[in-house]
């Protein structure tokens, strides 16, 4: 029982840092928008989904790879451009419901365009995994630790050092205010769904050689990356970060202790628990942020 | 309101008139369909009507269609008794996740309803020894009428139809009356609507246990109808399914549901018979594509359905100006 242990954290640490590539997505554009955008989890599908295509067709992995991402970083500007747009300003609730119709779109496109049946994408460096304690951590669930670690803290440097991070910083602090300085909040709406796309598939991309890819699986990413943002209050990238890797952590002891089904169900409880604890916080957060 | 009358009686009409045509059994089946659809969207809608959106109906929906059938199949009582107390449960239910959910903002209200219905899908499937698992209930038994059971397509249009009149008539009354002003009052502000004296969390829970209520009969009738259920139609896809027919016939008309349910189910038998024929290949819920293209174009488009978008439209034509856009979600 106990021996389970060390596994089954490793396992939490790797699903963890994919559920924090999508958390991070979540609470860019929500930052900057003010926009809760479920169709997140579909920019990983999107990002796995074409680099099998282009390994298919006998591209190597790295220019592969590259290409997916820099394809869903299109297809997440092009989402705003088409769908969050024209309705800039609506109701909320009407943004949201926008989003559940993005994500059908891409997942009902990616079934008519791949099919059904998974793809398997390659480890990135195939070879014996390392040993910890009476756990094993793979090559590829290293990879994706990594590169997670890599692209959160790349994008605190964006934010924190460069121009047009501090542009999105203060679009996101007070966009009327913004305004006024010369920054337009639509070009930074702009900026945050084309970031929160590309990680989301850099994350698809390095979670698919262990999972599989399918046209399917951005519905449980989108929540699952939702909920750990949700801990970390909405607002706080590093504290998403830390709530991806506790739902990450939490639905692998489930998994492996108690039954195998009820993973995603215990993942919603814990959202629920969230969301009643912290409704005032929540409260208030979204009317702030409703600029 | 007479106009309100008025359409009933074409309802009724129209409702009476059809089994004379004697349609094929296909169409009469399709017809039950979208009474039952109708049901959970006109719940869907009088919730709407209060400025709340609901991801969660789906599965209220399979919590009224599961007790219904466990009461009348394994503990042998009659599905009248059984499906009035599956409705109970789903109303305690919903009050249950309504008590606190609601306090939430409107977001992430529906964000609750949506992992509620993610939970308790999950439950049908892994909860095998009471719902059968992902392979579902058989033999549920029919309903029946002074000891005559009712099996065909056509028994159950009456039933059904005279379900969804009945849940059309109360909801209409609903909103043309008190309660009805006192939701489009909060649905415009909430602290305006509180200061008026309304009490917002009260009309709130009661409007949302009303609508789960609505979506319970459905599911208990569609138990007995079919007589087979298993999870499936009851995950988080159904969900969005009744929030999109909500959305066709516009968020705050009751008259919406029954046309959203109607519209959109006539859609899927378009899409499910052409798909295949220009994508040979595809299989399974391919025609989410359509929907969420058609989801996202109504809500910038048409935010308040596709009739009333219509007649702005139509408005705006005549009068010759932009000024009447006065659309809102």
């Amino acid at each position: 029982m106990l021996a389970l242990l060390p596994q089954l954290l490793l396992t939490g640490l790797t699903i963890g840092s994919i559920y924090a590539l999508v958390a991070v997505g979540f609470v860019v554009i929500y930052n900057i928008t003010g926009i809760l955008n479920f169709a997140q989890g579909e920019f990983p599908m999107i990002g796995a989904m074409l680099c099998a295509a282009l390994l298919a067709a006998h591209v190597p992995l790295a220019p592969a790879a590259a290409v997916a991402v820099a394809a869903t970083c299109m297809l997440g500007a092009l989402t705003e451009r088409l769908a969050i747009e024209p309705a800039f300003g609506s109701h909320p609730l009407t943004l949201v419901i926008i989003t559940f119709g993005v994500s059908m779109a891409f997942r009902g496109v990616a079934l008519m365009v791949w099919g059904a049946d998974p793809y398997a994408l390659p480890e990135f460096t195939p070879g014996a995994p390392l040993e910890v304690l009476t756990g094993v951590l793979g090559r590829q669930a290293m990879w994706a630790i990594a590169l997670s670690v890599l692209v959160v803290g790349g994008l605190f440097a964006f934010f924190a050092r460069t121009l047009p991070g501090a542009a999105a910083r203060a679009c996101a602090d007070n966009a009327f205010a913004s305004r006024l300085v010369g920054i337009s909040p639509r070009r930074m709406a702009l900026l945050a769904f084309t970031i929160a796309a590309g990680i989301g598939a850099i994350g698809g991309i390095v979670i698919a050689p262990i999972t599989g890819a399918t046209y399917d699986m951005g519905l449980g990413l989108g929540l699952k990356g939702f909920v750990a943002a949700v801990m970390g209050g909405l607002t706080n990238a590093p504290a998403a970060v830390a709530g991806a890797y506790v739902v990450g952590t939490i639905e692998s002891l489930v998994t492996g202790y108690l039954a195998p089904g009820y993973g995603s169900a215990i993942t919603f409880a814990l959202l629920l628990i969230v969301l009643s604890l912290q409704r005032e916080g929540l409260w208030q957060t979204a009317r702030r942020r409703q600029v | 309101m007479s106009r309100d009358l008025a359409a009933f009686g074409v309802l009724a009409a129209v409702l009476a008139l059809i089994p004379a045509l004697r349609p094929s059994a296909y169409v009469m089946a399709l017809l039950n369909i979208v009474g039952l659809y109708a049901i959970v969207t006109i719940g869907l809608v009088l919730l709407g009507t209060s400025g709340q959106v609901s991801l969660g109906q789906a599965a209220f929906y399979g919590i009224g269609a599961y007790t219904s059938a466990l009461l009348a199949r394994d503990l042998g009582w009659s599905p009248w008794l059984a499906m009035p107390c599956a409705v109970a449960l789903v109303a305690v239910v919903a009050y249950a996740v309504g008590l606190p959910a609601l306090r939430l903002a409107d977001v992430f209200f529906v964000l609750a309803t949506l992992g509620v219905g993610v939970i308790v899908n999950v439950l049908m499937v892994q909860l095998d020894p009471l719902t059968g698992g992902a392979s579902g209930l058989r033999d549920i038994p029919p309903l029946a009428i002074a000891g005559r059971r009712l099996t065909t397509d056509r028994d159950y249009f009456y039933v059904i139809w005279t379900a969804a009149v009945a849940a059309l008539a109360v909801a209409r009354n609903l909103a043309a009356h008190r309660t009805g002003r006192a939701l489009r009052a909060i649905l415009g502000s909430e602290v305006g609507a509180a200061a008026l004296g309304i009490d917002v969390p009260r009309y709130r829970i009661r409007v949302f246990v009303l609508s789960a209520a609505y979506a319970g009969a459905a599911g208990a009738l569609y138990a007995h109808y079919i007589r087979f259920i298993s999870p499936a139609p009851f995950a988080l896809y159904a969900s969005l399914f009744f929030l999109i027919m909500a959305v066709v016939g516009g968020l705050t008309n009751i008259w919406g549901g029954l046309l959203g349910a109607g519209a959109v189910t006539a859609l899927d038998q378009i899409v499910r018979a052409e798909i295949p024929r220009l994508f040979p290949r595809v299989g399974g819920e391919y025609q989410t594509a359509i929907y969420g293209i058609i989801l996202v174009l109504i809500m910038i488009f048409f935010p308040s359905g596709i009739v009333r978008g219509a007649l702005d439209v139509r408005r705006l034509l005549r009068a010759g100006t932009a000024a009447a856009g006065g659309a809102r979600a």
